[in-house]
């Protein structure tokens, strides 16, 4: 088991269904942080509502289970009153983007010192698969059941927009370079943001014919491309599958960050 | 070291079979006392973290440690092997 004076071994199995990729995420994240070499009292997690957001409950730190949307609202709060915390946040992409949009782009904008690892799995899987900001276009879901008629947010390209002093973007299927992206986040000062595709075969996959784990994960797999070979492509002006999205450091920065640590 | 999958935390994704570089990981067929078909292990010693862990003093692949989202599959030590005087009758 990865890191196992940080997990809450009590609490496991979790609730997360069969084939979930949020597990894996929690691995990553928990490898990094012990490369990191942080002290348990000295680590806080925070999350808000969804899949994604149990994560802190099986990770044995101080940690904040906060409303829908306002977890990196809590996180500055925490930030600021202490800045010697380390401070991770985990989120998914309806409370990120939907309901939690505007703090996003006001965190990165203030680009508060800590690490963003948002699980976007394109749905709202806790409540029954409903169409988030980032289920693609086409793609089927409860309340889009004639394909989602509305181009999807691009999360990383938002915080690269709004000022996050590192952004990249993996896939849970990418384990190895998504826990060297979260250990590199973790050491630039600044807001650190690291979007994670995951799978969800129970509620995206059911209804887009990607029912079985193997489906989803060659989905994820297939569907994303490093940034550099994006950017040749786009250079010599050839054509761009539809549905692809880059993988990769989308920017790695040094803007004026705040609360971090003296 | 000896490769092993906790059975009262696997939930039978299978993910472990489709990362494994080896195919260690194969597809179970009978059901546990929980309900779940847990992957069962072909030629297990093949691994290379349990053959060369100790000799590089690190985690050699891992992967499909890193991927488990249930965290159930774990390297545990073996008790290093004895020599046993045998006799061989003719």
């Amino acid at each position: 088991m990865i890191a196992p004076d940080w997990l809450r071994e009590d609490r496991l199995p979790h609730i997360y269904c069969t084939g979930c990729g949020n597990g894996s995420v929690i691995n990553c994240t928990l490898a990094a942080v012990e490369e990191m070499g942080w002290k348990r009292d000295e680590t806080a997690f925070i999350s808000g509502i969804g899949c994604s957001s149990r994560a802190p409950g099986y990770i044995l730190t101080d940690s904040l289970h906060t409303t829908h949307g306002r977890a990196l609202a809590f996180a500055t709060g925490v930030k600021m009153a202490k800045p010697d915390v380390n401070v991770v946040v985990f989120t998914g992409d309806g409370d990120l983007a939907a309901i939690g949009g505007n703090h996003f782009i006001h965190a990165c904008r203030r680009n508060v010192d800590m690490t963003v690892i948002c699980m976007n799995n394109q749905i709202y899987g806790m409540t029954g698969g409903q169409g988030s900001p980032t289920t693609p276009t086409g793609a089927f879901s409860t309340t889009t059941p004639y394909g989602a008629s509305e181009p999807a947010f691009d999360l990383a390209e938002l915080a690269v927009a709004a000022g996050a002093n590192y952004v990249a973007r993996w896939t849970s299927y990418h384990v190895k370079e998504l826990t060297k992206a979260i250990t590199t986040g973790m050491q630039t000062p600044g807001l650190a943001f690291i979007e994670v595709r995951t799978q969800c075969p129970t509620n995206f996959g059911r209804h887009n014919k990607l029912r079985s784990i193997p489906d989803m994960i060659e989905y994820l797999r297939g569907n994303a491309m490093l940034r550099a070979k994006y950017d040749r492509l786009v250079e010599e002006g050839a054509d761009i599958p539809e549905g692809t999205f880059t993988v990769g450091e989308l920017v790695r920065r040094r803007r004026p960050a705040m609360g971090v640590k003296q | 070291m000896k490769l092993v999958i906790d059975e009262s935390r696997c939930k039978g994704c299978n993910l472990c079979v489709l990362v494994c570089p080896y195919g260690i990981f194969q597809e179970g067929t009978e059901l546990n006392t929980r309900g779940v078909v847990v992957p069962v292990l072909d030629r297990p010693e093949r691994c290379t973290n349990c053959r060369l862990q100790h000799l590089y003093g690190r985690v050699l692949c891992g992967l499909c440690h890193m991927i488990c989202p249930d965290q159930a599959i774990s390297w545990v030590e073996e008790k290093p092997f004895e020599p046993h005087r045998v006799e061989v009758e003719f």
